[in-house]
């Protein structure tokens, strides 16, 4: 469908008259030197939130202050970013099935490196999460990671068992979403509010936080690689 | 003292329906009582932060314990309460109406199984946009919101729905992005991404200036007003009939309801030419969505000109600037909402029953769907503003409020529009009581379609009846209390 419509829309603009053309490259110009003149009248000195971040640091769980704001002070942030998350791929999925699989060989190369690959990546996806309590990394990076190894097995030609790809995968795929909604409202009748965690636990519910979130990541992205729904055994 | 017990009903408005996505998507099957069980509690939560702001004043509701700045806030005033009760009632019926829509004998199954998920969280990032007192967060609500629209418009398969649904998505994102420049612009100067705050520290600079027409624009792109609804109609009129109901009457509001509160709170300084223009693009978006809806050969894109026509009425009341205006542009998107769902919602009925929605062959539908027609015409009387519907109520309000700011002319514009609606509410009601050439194959509508139609058209006409609550309600927390004249 949108390989036959892209010539389609090529040739429509290559009709226009170059005036119409210039237009937008002039209003794109402005616009470039309204925004440089903007950015350049900014105080050189940003006044942001570094310090109330580092001075709540302590009672945060973490003592890497990105985790810190993404997983604590602005939880919530994160909590919606990972519904966008899920939703981005409900709404490839809504559009159709995956492709159907051709049936070839990887090559010598791929199927070797991949199978050296997939296994130190999953590895290193596990390093990011733990180290990101206290130094750069998390669920993101961890979740990239894990998701270039299914990416990569997916080039191999490498699918999930349809055994697999029913209910299981899904819940896999909501667990980021769904561990985080469920110790944020746990928290309300232990005497707070959404996400305030108690400082003695924090550390050990962000990890947990964090790891169902990596792992949701990592399959949600390679499964947005597959580009539609997996195929599903019988009934789903 | 309060009869409703002190839960935290602001959080359960947004986590009910996040999970009621994910319990949609777990379990498909079950899709259709689970959606409308997480309805109900919605409703039912928005009710109860009802009472809670109505008994004890705006609601202000630190996120983690931090709050602002560090943390994230949430708040609740008049003027969101009634934005999520726009949504709560238009919502519950969109999800009545579903029902009989996805589940008819010859619909695809897969569709409600997809619907059901994307509908839910469409509604959570809704709910999330309303209470959100953060910038940033609001950003995040909007992404959300984009990509729950455009994976809805897409559902309906098809050519004129892809490419209507990826003219949305580059739309949709490219607000976002002119949105998020501009919070990245204020942070940096400010530091401080929560409304309140920066409501205290902003003052006008080229950094301020370059914010807010980054941001006014994306939010304008938004929220479709003339020249840049471009994309609106074919969005609109080619998604499935529920979603078409929900886009017109929810999402573009979203991003109004962003847009008034930046400049209520954030840039209250804004000058009095952008003001006007602002108007002046809300008045040729009546005149120009009107003329357009009359020229119209199907249904859904007239309906969906029309949506452009209405918007355009909402920002008449920036030039205007006082409370009674801000009011009745609040009463307009309320009615608008509300008698917008009950006209896609007849719409999608007629184009099942006839398997088309060609207006000239409408083919004594009069006759043949009753409750459908009346819930158009019904929903028509609010439209054009005639008593005693509450788009009447709305219209009266903006003519005071441009009669007091010593700006009548304004005034005729909501006449030409109120015209220009008859004009084709009237064509489409002539051509529903006579016969067309050629006889059309006719299936049955079930009857859950016809009758929630029915309802909200009602709804639509009792705005009129009973303004004086819900005009009540926006006095809470005073969100327009900052200016000075009415």
């Amino acid at each position: 469908m949108k390989k036959t419509r892209k010539p389609k829309s090529i040739t429509e603009n290559g009709k226009k008259p170059a005036q119409f053309r210039l237009l937008p490259a002039v209003l794109l110009s402005a616009l470039a030197v309204g925004l440089g003149y903007a950015v350049l009248s900014l105080p050189s000195q940003a006044s942001g939130l570094s310090e109330p971040v580092a001075a709540n640091l302590e009672s945060s769980g973490v003592s890497n202050p990105v985790t810190a704001v993404l997983l604590n002070f602005r939880g919530y942030d994160t909590l919606l970013e990972l519904g966008v998350l899920l939703l981005a791929l409900l709404g490839v999925w809504s559009l159709g099935a995956a492709p159907k699989r051709r049936e070839s060989s990887p090559g010598l190369v791929l199927e070797m490196l991949s199978r050296l690959l997939v296994p130190l990546l999953i590895l290193v996806a596990g390093y990011l999460l733990w180290i990101g309590v206290h130094a750069p990394g998390g669920a993101f990076q961890a979740g990239s990671v894990l998701a270039t190894a299914g990416v990569l097995s997916l080039l191999t030609g490498w699918r999930l068992d349809t055994r697999f790809s029913g209910l299981p995968l899904r819940i896999t795929l909501v667990a980021g979403l769904g561990v985080f909604v469920v110790v944020g409202i746990v928290l309300i009748p232990m005497g707070g509010r959404l996400l305030a965690y108690p400082p003695s636990f924090a550390g050990a519910l962000i990890l947990l936080i964090e790891a169902a979130a990596t792992l949701s990541i990592g399959i949600t992205l390679a499964a947005l690689f597959l580009g539609g729904r997996p195929e599903t055994g019988g009934h789903s | 003292m309060s009869y409703v017990p002190d839960i935290h009903w602001g959080v359960m408005v947004i986590v009910l329906p996040l999970a009621g996505a994910v319990c949609c998507f777990l379990w498909p099957r079950r899709a259709v009582p689970l959606g409308l069980v997480t309805a109900l509690g919605i409703v039912a939560c928005v009710a109860g932060l009802g009472w809670q702001v109505v008994e004890q004043g705006a609601q202000r509701y630190a996120v983690g314990g931090w709050g602002a700045p560090l943390g994230i806030d949430l708040y609740a005033d008049g003027l969101s309460l009634l934005m999520l009760m726009v949504a709560a009632v238009a919502g519950l019926g969109i999800s009545v109406y579903s029902c009989g829509y996805f589940h008819r004998p010859d619909a695809k199954r897969d569709k409600a199984k997809h619907f059901w998920p994307l509908w839910m969280f469409l509604w959570a990032a809704l709910n999330a946009l309303f209470l959100s007192a953060d910038i940033f967060n609001l950003y995040v609500t909007l992404e959300l919101l984009g990509l729950a629209a455009v994976a809805l418009v897409a559902l309906a398969g098809g050519a004129d729905a892809l490419t209507g649904a990826m003219r949305y998505l580059l739309v949709s994102l490219l607000g976002s992005l002119f949105y998020l420049l501009g919070v990245a612009l204020l942070y940096h100067g400010f530091g401080s991404v929560d409304i309140t705050l920066l409501a205290e520290r902003v003052e006008p600079s080229p950094v301020v200036w370059a914010a807010m027409g980054l941001m006014v624009t994306g939010l304008l792109l938004k929220t479709a007003l003339f020249p840049l609804h471009f994309w609106l109609p074919s969005a609109h009129a080619s998604a499935p009939a529920p979603v078409s109901a929900l886009l017109s009457a929810l999402v573009v509001k979203a991003s109004f309801y962003i847009l008034l509160r930046l400049w209520l709170e954030i840039f209250p300084f804004a000058n009095a030419a952008l003001a006007q223009l602002l108007g002046l693009l809300g008045a040729a978006a009546v005149l120009w969505g009107g003329f357009q809806a009359l020229f119209q050969a199907r249904l859904k894109m007239l309906i969906a000109y029309s949506t452009v026509a209405q918007l355009g009425y909402l920002f008449l009341a920036f030039p205007l600037a006082n409370v009674i205006g801000w009011t009745g542009a609040l009463y307009m998107l309320l009615s608008h909402a509300v008698a917008k769902t009950a006209m896609f919602m007849a719409a999608g009925n007629i184009l099942y029953f006839g398997g088309h929605d060609r207006i000239v062959d409408l083919d004594r539908v009069v006759q043949r769907l009753p409750l459908t027609i009346t819930a158009f015409a019904l929903a028509g009387v609010s439209i054009m503003g005639l008593p005693p519907s509450g788009g009447f109520i709305a219209k009266w309000l903006l003519l005071e409020a441009a009669i007091r700011a010593a700006q009548w002319w304004w005034g005729g514009i909501l006449i030409l529009g109120g015209l220009l609606s008859a004009a084709w509410v009237f064509k489409v009601v002539g051509y529903a009581f006579t016969q067309s050439e050629v006889p059309h194959e006719t299936r049955t509508v079930p009857a859950s379609m016809e009758w929630t139609a029915l309802v909200m058209a009602v709804v639509a006409i009792l705005l009129g009846l009973f303004a004086p609550w819900p005009l009540a309600l926006l006095e809470i927390g005073s969100p327009f209390g900052r200016e000075n004249a009415g």
